[in-house]
């Protein structure tokens, strides 16, 4: 019986489907669109190609129909700032590829992403779908470009690269914080200058290197500047910037972000947190686990990021229920780890609507208890499994048999 | 045992010899105090209380619905039914549940404390695979803010232990969480000591890159063998001069060894063995390395490979503390299962725990213990809220060798509880009111007991 069980595991992990198969509606769903339609009860979502294609028709047309029985059905949950596919084993340098010392801000790590890396199905555990990868570069403030891949396991996973622009700011070990806003400021300055130079003597007018067309990127507003910084002073002088070169900004970390919340909401200025990051630093000292709420409460689109390892990814919905028993609505902590996510980044994802990819989640029950796991999972359109090595390991192990383990598969 | 017997003959074989002897005149006995900072722990004020109408987890393995506890003079005085006692405060805890203050094994609150600078970077004295000599309570900060944040999350008490880049990293220290201008403040009374001990990679890396031994596991091993060794001498020598000197000789003392007191007293069964030990081959060979220098292994620290030799652990009496669910860091967390603890736990005579090493997950152990026991039942375990909080208190607390003191709800331990708004493996539960020795610590709801660290008080 084990022995069957554990070789059905084997064709699960190994025939993750790569075709659109057919098409597939869910019916009598709880669907919480992240859409002006919110939350929808007995509802059904329709999507082919892997494209949704109809939500509440009045006629189910569909090659297979799925009863929810009344479950949540979530758009897939997004992780960003980590470096999934960039790393197997953290501390094995030779499966990292997310630094690179003489990394600048043209950094594109997607070439290294690999789709089969064992941390990738363990995350789908946490219905996570998609996810924005970010570079950790090398010595220059500008970490590289982040780039956007869903959690199928193909090797067509990538979908954009060059989604936004990296930046790490605030505290140094060596020297002052002072001198990079100031290099950061002088970038734009001249970049600025460059630009309108062009404008008025287009004969002499030279392609512009490819660090500087990224830079151009920035000051055109075409993809958005993600800035890590904690200190107020910090997140304010960022504000500043974006005023002064109508820059695409957004703040990671924000670890005082608190201190100056109304500021951060005027400015229409996302942020991207750790949810459960309570700890005080000197660049941090004010935060606490109702720091969500306070800059929800203020209007600020608050987006959630798992601190730390990339191999904790998974946790994402935990830290988003923690943020809710510490004053977050369930509403808009769905809301962080999805259409605030593809907002920030402006990525196409987060929410369920027609035209949008078929990326959804189907719960056993509140999505973010600890209780709960997901019933079924589709990428694209198509559905995953969310069997990992681990489960591989834990068969193998709790299986009974008279010969050493390594007989059991 | 096995160990005792030698000694008992010599005994009676040097009082056969002495007898013709008239005794020497004999020089103060050279003694050593093996208690020399005390712990100063008082008892914050505390008052007769009785928790009404709890979902009660006594961490017994018993669930009790409706029921009351009754805190009388900082113990437990009775858990059940309608109960009542003179002058008690009476705490409506309908709808609520109540535990066992929760136990961490394993933190570095204080000694690696927050904010994260250089100036208080004190965990690890990363200087020689050896440091046996070091005691983690030197190190502790008592204002680091995370002892507060850890409180709020039900920690009653706490395991500070050095880091891991040593084979012998030096002595732990068990802390009651209460807030105190000094470590002694803090110190649980009569606790044994630990010792940290590191398998693995930390060790041969932080040396081997250095170029000096350890740099490989078996240097690892050979380290350790030699320091027990040595040990061994030690412990023979002094307890030779304690026979020689209660047969009326005026034996010399041999000189004093910070480092080897702290492996005799492990030789002596005084201090207990906390191992950093992920892989299963390793802690099957430390199990061995026990046996052959006569102590226990004590407890294996991130042990993520347990799950492949559960049973013997079990059959050996070690236990064993895990994460729910960390992995992949380096090569020795890369066999991580969300079942470990409860394939652990399963056995006879285990002793499962979850354990944090982290100032954020102390602030949710009941998280992390439910994480497991969910995702044990997906995968055919039937494991009750009942069980997986004694992962987080009885059997914390056996690994720290106070399970005569705390970690159950049973009559005459400390009361040390804790108050939750729900069920405690929900991702919404909170801890409402904690209490140690049947103080109350903390109060969700009233900022007379939510104490603030002096790095906190006055910032900006």
């Amino acid at each position: 019986m084990k022995l069957f069980k554990a070789s059905l595991l084997t064709l699960a992990l190994t025939s993750a489907t790569s075709v659109y198969a057919e098409s597939i509606a869910v019916t009598n769903a709880t669907i919480h669109t992240m859409t002006e339609q919110g939350v929808l009860t007995n509802a059904t979502v329709v999507f082919d190609e892997g494209v949704i294609t109809a939500i509440n028709p009045e006629t189910v047309n569909a090659d297979t129909s799925i009863d929810a029985g009344g479950k949540t059905l979530t758009p897939g949950f997004i992780g960003s700032m980590n470096q999934l596919g960039l790393v197997e084993v953290s501390a094995v340098s030779s499966t990292r590829d997310s630094s690179e010392k003489k990394a600048n801000i043209t950094f594109d790590a997607s070439a290294a992403f690999n789709p089969k890396s064992t941390v990738i199905p363990y995350t789908r555990k946490g219905g996570i779908t998609t996810n924005i990868s970010v570079p950790r570069g090398g010595d220059d403030m500008f970490k590289g470009q982040a780039f956007l891949a869903d959690l199928s396991g193909e090797f067509d996973s990538i979908r954009t690269t060059d989604v936004a622009v990296i930046v790490d700011l605030g505290a140094k070990r060596k020297g002052s914080r002072a001198m990079e806003i100031q290099k950061l400021r002088h970038k734009l300055q001249d970049a600025q200058e460059a630009l309108s130079k062009a404008k008025k003597d287009k004969k002499d007018a030279k392609k512009p290197k490819r660090a500087d067309q990224a830079i151009n990127a920035l000051l055109a507003g075409e993809k958005p500047m993600i800035a890590y910084v904690d200190r107020a002073t910090d997140i304010l002088a960022l504000l500043a910037l974006k005023k002064e070169f109508s820059l695409d900004l957004v703040i990671a970390g924000a670890g005082d972000a608190v201190s100056v919340a109304d500021e951060i909401a005027q400015a229409e200025v996302p942020v991207i947190m750790g949810a459960i990051n309570n700890l005080p630093s000197f660049d941090a000292l004010h935060r606490t686990l109702a720091s969500a709420s306070t800059l929800f409460d203020a209007g600020v689109n608050v987006a959630y990021s798992v601190s730390g390892d990339t191999h904790n990814l998974y946790m994402l919905r935990f830290d988003a229920g923690i943020s809710v028993a510490n004053g977050v609505s369930k509403e808009n902590a769905l809301k962080a780890v999805t259409a605030n996510v593809a907002d920030a980044f402006n990525i196409d994802a987060g929410r369920i609507a027609v035209g949008k990819k078929a990326d959804l989640v189907l719960w056993s029950g509140d999505p973010f208890e600890l209780s709960t796991r997901v019933e079924q999972m589709w990428i694209d359109g198509v559905e995953t499994s969310t069997l990992s090595r681990q489960d591989a390991l834990r068969d193998r192990y709790t299986a009974e048999t008279d010969m050493p383990r390594a007989y059991v598969k | 045992m096995q160990k005792f017997i030698p000694s008992v003959l010599v005994a009676a074989i040097s009082v056969s010899l002495t007898a013709c002897i008239q005794s020497e005149k004999q020089d103060e006995k050279v003694e050593i105090n093996k208690n020399p900072y005390p712990s100063t722990y008082q008892v914050l004020p505390q008052q007769t209380t009785i928790i009404r109408n709890a979902t009660v987890l006594t961490g017994t393995g018993e669930r009790l619905d409706n029921a009351d506890v009754l805190m009388l003079d900082g113990k437990i005085s009775k858990v059940g039914a309608s109960l009542s006692a003179e002058g008690a405060v009476i705490i409506d805890a309908e709808g609520k549940w109540v535990t066992p203050g929760v136990i961490d094994v394993h933190s570095h609150l204080g000694v690696y404390p927050s904010p994260s600078a250089e100036s208080h970077s004190d965990g690890n004295e990363a200087t020689q695979p050896n440091t046996s000599e070091v005691w983690a309570e030197h190190s502790v900060w008592p204002q680091d803010p995370g002892f507060n944040r850890a409180r709020a999350g039900g920690i009653t008490t706490l395991q500070i232990l050095p880091g891991s880049a040593n084979l012998f990293g030096g002595r732990g220290v068990t802390l009651r969480n209460v807030p105190s201008q000094t470590m002694q403040g803090m110190k649980f009374p009569d606790a044994p000591y630990g010792l940290k001990m590191a398998c693995g990679e930390n060790p041969k890396r932080v040396y081997g890159t250095k170029k000096v031994s350890p740099a490989t596991r078996m240097g690892n091993m050979a380290g350790y063998r030699m320091a027990w060794a040595e040990a061994a001498e030690y412990k023979r020598a002094w307890d030779k001069y304690e026979t020689d000197y209660a047969d009326g000789k005026n034996p010399e003392a041999p000189a004093r060894d910070i480092e080897l007191d702290t492996l005799k007293g492990v030789l002596d069964g005084e201090i207990k063995i906390h191992n950093h030990c992920y892989k299963a081959e390793e802690m099957a060979m430390m199990i061995d390395l026990s046996k052959e220098f006569g102590y226990h292994a004590g407890t294996f620290h991130h042990a993520i490979e347990a799950y492949k030799i559960a049973d013997q652990l079990a059959e050996n009496g070690n236990c064993a503390a895990m994460w729910p669910d960390w992995w992949g860091f380096k090569m020795e967390a890369y066999d991580m299962i969300q079942e470990n603890v409860a394939v652990v736990d399963s056995k006879a005579n285990s002793c499962a725990i979850v354990h944090s090493d982290s100032s954020t997950t102390i602030q949710r152990l009941n998280q992390e213990a439910g994480k497991v026991m969910y995702r044990a039942n997906e995968n055919g375990f039937t494991i009750k809220a009942k069980d997986a909080i004694t992962w987080i208190t009885a059997n914390a607390a056996k690994s720290l060798g106070i399970e005569d003191k705390t970690g159950t709800l049973e009559s005459g331990k400390n009361a040390d509880v804790v108050i939750w708004n729900s069920n405690p493996f929900s991702v919404y539960a909170q801890a409402e009111q904690v209490f140690i020795d049947g103080a109350k610590v903390y109060d969700r709801f009233d900022e007379k007991y939510q104490a603030v660290s002096d790095f906190s008080l006055g910032q900006q």
